[in-house]
C-alpha cells in the first residue's frame, strides 16, 4: 500500500469541533421545524433557504408534510460551518469533593455531629415527581440510593405540585438545612418563572442565608442555578450522593454544626 | 438631559428592577453609565447575579455588554478578570463568592467592556455597596438579575429604576396594568398612624407575627412563618384588633382564610413592598374585600425605562407605549433607552 495522503485529516481537532455525521468533521446536522407555510413545493424550498440563512451548506429536506392548512413539518440535514474551541470551555461545577451514600453518613457523623434535615418538592405547575424521587425516595435512580438511606440525614419528599408558600413553611417547621427544588417541566421557561418565585419568597421570609437553596432537573446547570439566585444547582447525572455531599459540606462551611434551629443561624 | 445628576444628588444606590427578563435592564443601566460619563460622576456598578455576558444564559439572545470609563468601581468574580476588555485595577479580594470565583472589587484604569458580577445574596450585595463607598464613588448601579424583585429591596439601594417593556404580554393593555400594579405596590403608604408600634416593630430583627390592638398592645403570635396560616391569623383577630404585622412574605396564602369581616376591620404592616407576592387580578378582589396593606419602608421608583420590543418576536409602537405609560404613572420620568 502506498501513503495514503488522499484522505486528509483522521483526527478530530478538538480547537475546531464540528459535528459528525459520515465522516470526520463533515458537519452533518438533522434538524426538524415547523414553518407557518402551506403544504407544497413552494414550502420545501422555503426551508432550504431558511436552513441555509442558518449558515448550513447543502440543505437537504428529506422528508416534509402538512400539519395542519398553512403550516408544514420539515426534516432537514445540512452541514455546519462553525467550530467550537472545546479546550477553552469552562463550565462552573459545584465545589466540594464527592463520597458516596455511606462515606457521606461517616463524615456527617464526624464532621456535623447532628442529623442534617432537607426538605424537597417539585414545586407549583409541575406535577412530575420523578426528579425529586430520584434524589430522596429510598430506591434512588439508576442504582444510587436516595437520602432516605443515608445515615444522619432527615429528608421530607413533598412530592409535586407544591406550592412555594407550603414548601417554605415546611422547612421552616422542620428546621430545614436545605431545601431541594425539582422541576421537570420546561415549556415556555415555566420552570424559570417557577424557580424565581420560589427563591424571591425565600428571600422575603427572611430565609435566604439561613438555608441551603438548591435546585435540580433535567435542563438545570449549577451556572443556571446561580443566576437564577441559588446556591447550586444539579442536573443530568447528578444522583443523591452529589447533593448530598454538596450540602454537609456547606452545612460545615457555614458553621451551622450547632445550629440545627434556623432562628440560631 | 441630566438625568443622572438629578439622581446622584437624591440618591446614593440605585437597583435596575426588571418586570421580567429581556425587559431591557442592561440597557438602561448602559444608559445611565453613558450618562454619568457625560456629566462626570464616578460609578459604582455591581449586579445581583452575572451581568455583561454577550449571551443570555436563560433565552440565548443577545444582551448588550457593560462598557465602563476610566475611574469607575466595578465588581468582578475571579474567573472573569481575564476576559474583561477593560484594564482593571484590583482593589480588593471580596470574601463574597459566585459561581464563578470569588468577588474582586475592581477600578477601571482603562477604560472597555466587562462582565459584571455581584453576590446572589441581597444581604452580601448591601454590604458590598458600603465596602464600594469607602472608595469614593458617587453613586452605585445594582443591576438586577433576571426578574429578581427582590434586589428592590429598600434595604439594598436607595431607589430602583424599574424596566419594563413588551416581553411582558403581548397586549399593550397588559403591558400597562402590571406595570402599573408594582408602582403601586411599591408605592403603598409608609405606616406612621402609631408611633408606638413602629418603635416596637423597629427593634433589631423583629421576626415574629405579631397583632396589635388600637392602644397600640402586642401581642406576638406562636406561628413561625404566615404562609398556609391564615386560618390562625384569622383565629387571632380580636374584636379590639387593629393592625397586624407580617415579618415574611405576603401571598394569597396568608390572607384566604381570613373571613370579610375580621380583613374590613385590620390593617397589615408590612416590612417592604417586595414582600408583596399577589397578582394584579387577585390584588384588585382583595382590595374590594376590604384588604388594606401599610409597609414600613417604601420603594422609591426614581425613573421607569421601557423597551417596546420583545425577544419573543413582537414590538409596540414606542410613542404609543410611552405615551399609555405616562397616562397611568403620572408622576414618574418614562424614558425610552433605546433611542
Amino acid at each position: 500500500m502506498s501513503e495514503n495522503k488522499a484522505t486528509a485529516t483522521t483526527q478530530a481537532d478538538l480547537t475546531k469541533v464540528k459535528p459528525y455525521g459520515d465522516t470526520l468533521n463533515d458537519g452533518k446536522v438533522e434538524m426538524a421545524f415547523t414553518l407557518p407555510v402551506p403544504y407544497g413545493e413552494e414550502a420545501e424550498e422555503c426551508a432550504k433557504q431558511y436552513v441555509k440563512k442558518l449558515g448550513f451548506e447543502e440543505p437537504n429536506v428529506t422528508y416534509y408534510h402538512e400539519l395542519a392548512p398553512g403550516y408544514t413539518f420539515f426534516v432537514v440535514y445540512g452541514s455546519a460551518q462553525q467550530t467550537i474551541d472545546y479546550t477553552a470551555i469552562k463550565v462552573p461545577k459545584v465545589e466540594g469533593t464527592v463520597m458516596d451514600r455511606v462515606e457521606c453518613g461517616e463524615w456527617i457523623g464526624e464532621n456535623v455531629g447532628r442529623d442534617i434535615t432537607v426538605v424537597g418538592a417539585s414545586i407549583e405547575s409541575d406535577a412530575h415527581t420523578v426528579g425529586i424521587d430520584a434524589i430522596i425516595q429510598m430506591k434512588g435512580f439508576h442504582g444510587h440510593f436516595g437520602l432516605e438511606r443515608f445515615k444522619h440525614v432527615v429528608p421530607y419528599n413533598m412530592g409535586s405540585q407544591v406550592p412555594c408558600e407550603e414548601l417554605i413553611a415546611k422547612a421552616k417547621e422542620v428546621n430545614a438545612d436545605a431545601i431541594l427544588v425539582s422541576q421537570t417541566v420546561t415549556q415556555k421557561d415555566i420552570h424559570i418563572m417557577n424557580l424565581t418565585k420560589m427563591v424571591e419568597l425565600v428571600e422575603a421570609e427572611g430565609l435566604r442565608d439561613k438555608i441551603i437553596l438548591t435546585c435540580g432537573g433535567p435542563r438545570i446547570s449549577h451556572e443556571l442555578a446561580q443566576e437564577l439566585g441559588y446556591d447550586a444547582g444539579f442536573g443530568p447525572g447528578k444522583y443523591a450522593e452529589h447533593v448530598m455531599s454538596y450540602i454537609m459540606q456547606e452545612v460545615v462551611k457555614r458553621g451551622w454544626q450547632d445550629k440545627p434551629l434556623i432562628a440560631d443561624r | 438631559m441630566g438625568l443622572l445628576k438629578d439622581l446622584s444628588q437624591k440618591y446614593r444606590s440605585l437597583s435596575i428592577v426588571g418586570m421580567a427578563k429581556n425587559a431591557g435592564k442592561t440597557t438602561a443601566l448602559n444608559f445611565l453609565i453613558e450618562e454619568a460619563m457625560d456629566e462626570g460622576i464616578t460609578l459604582g456598578v455591581t449586579s445581583t447575579g452575572r451581568d455583561g455576558e454577550t449571551q443570555d444564559l436563560v433565552t440565548g439572545t443577545e444582551k448588550p455588554r457593560v462598557y465602563l470609563d476610566r475611574g469607575s468601581l466595578v465588581t468582578v468574580p475571579s474567573q472573569l478578570y481575564e476576559l474583561a476588555d477593560a484594564g482593571l485595577e484590583i482593589l480588593e479580594r471580596t470574601k463574597y463568592s459566585t459561581a464563578i470565583g470569588e468577588l474582586l472589587i475592581c477600578r477601571v484604569e482603562d477604560a472597555g467592556y466587562v462582565q459584571v458580577a455581584g453576590p446572589v445574596i441581597a444581604a452580601e450585595t448591601r454590604r458590598l455597596c458600603q465596602d464600594m463607598f469607602r472608595y469614593g464613588v458617587d453613586l452605585v448601579l445594582i443591576d438586577g438579575a433576571i426578574d429578581r424583585k427582590s434586589v428592590a429591596n429598600p434595604e439594598t439601594s436607595d431607589a430602583i429604576i424599574l424596566s419594563t417593556g413588551a416581553v411582558l404580554s403581548r397586549s399593550l393593555r397588559n403591558v400597562v396594568e402590571e406595570t402599573a400594579h408594582v408602582v403601586e405596590l411599591y408605592q403603598l403608604a409608609e405606616f406612621k398612624e402609631d408611633q408606638k408600634i413602629s418603635d416596637f416593630l423597629k427593634e433589631d430583627d423583629f421576626e415574629h407575627i405579631t397583632v396589635f390592638n388600637g392602644e397600640g398592645e402586642a401581642r406576638v403570635l406562636d406561628l413561625i412563618t404566615g404562609l398556609g396560616a391564615s386560618g390562625e391569623i384569622n383565629d387571632a383577630i380580636k374584636e379590639d384588633t387593629k393592625y397586624i404585622f407580617i415579618p415574611g412574605a405576603m401571598t394569597n396564602s396568608v390572607v384566604s382564610g381570613i373571613s370579610v369581616n375580621n380583613l374590613k376591620q385590620v390593617e397589615f404592616i408590612l416590612k417592604d413592598p417586595t414582600k408583596i407576592f399577589i397578582s394584579n387580578i387577585d390584588w384588585g378582589r382583595l382590595r374590594k374585600k376590604g384588604l388594606r396593606i401599610k409597609v414600613m419602608k417604601n420603594i422609591e421608583i426614581a425613573a421607569i425605562t421601557v423597551n417596546p420590543w420583545s425577544p419573543k418576536g413582537y414590538s409596540f409602537d414606542s410613542d404609543l407605549l410611552i405615551s399609555a405609560m405616562k397616562e397611568v404613572l403620572t408622576d414618574i420620568p418614562v424614558i425610552d433607552v433605546r433611542r
